[in-house]
């Protein structure tokens, strides 16, 4: 009887656990992928700014991609996404360990990205270069604490 | 009457200058990386592409012991070398001759990898990141950290040479390196040395060129 129950449970917990577990390294890919083209936005608009005439499309158009790909970052680490996925991730223990910090730094992400959209809105590249690097400082202030230094 | 000792010529300032700031410029590139001050790295790169630049025409219209036709030899040259057939001769020997160019190779394998690296913040990036993607750049990035090694181990060859040559063979080699002047005991003649003028040409040329790249490379 007891045992019966106690498979029922564990049978029930491994139902609940099985598609997280699955969906782990979809999620890390996917988070890794929206790391990515973060990184493909700052690349595009720091190319923008090292010619004589940047395009302020493009800067524009990746200003606002790094502000959306910004805003979806706390929802890529859910629990069971970190280094007991089992799968390649440079994402530290420390996310889940001190998760007010994480959204601190997430939060200060977003409030560079908002200035880096409303200095693209204008056509001062002096002003975008400062903006760009405030949201790079950012990226590289959550990395010192959450990401794995290789 | 030749005296027993004298002192030739074999240094000249550009060989001493590019040599002496590579083994400055080596570990402040390693340091600055490892600590994450990629800007620092970034202009200390820029003075490496600079002495290397100097270095490889001073290897063509320099002085002879610091030309690539002159010790840079055949594999059949390095085995008499080796066999111990050729008479001493002042400068690179044939074996050696091969470590420098294999130094300057990796160095300046080197260097084109890093005018193509990036910080992953689109803050710092070598001068010629913006002619490739940033996935190329990102892979570019990936082996300028690993090809270090690869310098290390050929540096680490060159000290074990020198240590070598110092305690086995009675022959120091980091003396003339500093001084310009090795001390013979025969009648060697003098190499022929390139005029300043060369040298200050050479200087102007490699300084253009970096200061060129170091712009990104601007086509006019």
């Amino acid at each position: 009887m007891t045992t019966a129950r106690f498979a029922a449970i564990a049978l029930a917990a491994a139902m609940l656990a099985v598609p997280t577990i699955a969906a782990a390294p979809d999620t890390i890919k996917a988070r890794q992928d929206n790391f990515k083209a973060m990184g493909r936005s700052m690349k595009l608009i720091s190319d923008e700014l090292k010619k004589d005439a940047p395009a302020f499309a493009v800067i524009r158009r990746e200003a606002a991609a790094l502000e959306r790909a910004g805003k979806r970052i706390p929802g890529f680490f859910p629990r069971g996404t970190g280094p007991e996925a089992g799968v390649k991730t440079e994402a530290l223990r420390a996310i889940w360990q001190k998760p007010a910090e994480f959204r601190a730094a997430a939060t200060k992400l977003d409030g560079a990205t908002k200035g880096l959209r409303t200095a693209a809105a204008g056509t001062d590249a002096a002003k975008v270069r400062a903006a760009l690097g405030a949201t790079g400082g950012t990226c590289k202030g959550c990395h010192d604490q959450f990401r794995l230094d290789k | 009457m030749i005296p027993p000792y004298r002192a030739i010529h074999l240094w000249d300032w550009p060989v001493r200058l590019a040599h002496w700031g590579f083994v400055v410029l080596l570990p402040l590139l390693w340091w600055t990386a490892e600590e994450g001050d990629i800007e620092t790295h970034r202009r200390l790169g820029i003075a490496m592409l600079f002495l290397v630049l100097l270095r490889l025409t001073w290897g063509v219209v320099g002085s002879d012991p610091a030309r690539f036709a002159r010790f840079v030899k055949g594999p059949g040259v390095v085995l008499a070398y080796l066999r111990g057939q050729l008479p001493a001769v002042p400068g690179h020997n044939p074996l050696g001759g091969w470590s420098v160019a294999a130094l300057l190779a990796v160095l300046s394998v080197q260097l084109g990898l890093g005018l193509l690296s990036q910080d992953e913040y689109g803050l710092v990036a070598g001068p010629l990141n913006h002619l490739v993607s940033y996935e190329t750049a990102e892979m570019v990035t990936e082996w300028h950290e690993a090809f270090f090694n690869v310098i290390l181990a050929l540096v680490a060859l060159h000290l074990a040479a020198i240590a070598f040559y110092s305690v086995v063979r009675q022959d120091n080699l980091i003396g003339p390196m500093l001084t310009g002047q090795k001390e013979i005991e025969d009648d060697t003649a003098q190499p022929r040395m390139a005029k300043w003028q060369t040298a200050a040409l050479a200087l102007i040329a490699a300084a253009a060129l970096t200061a060129w790249i170091g712009m990104g490379a601007p086509p006019s």
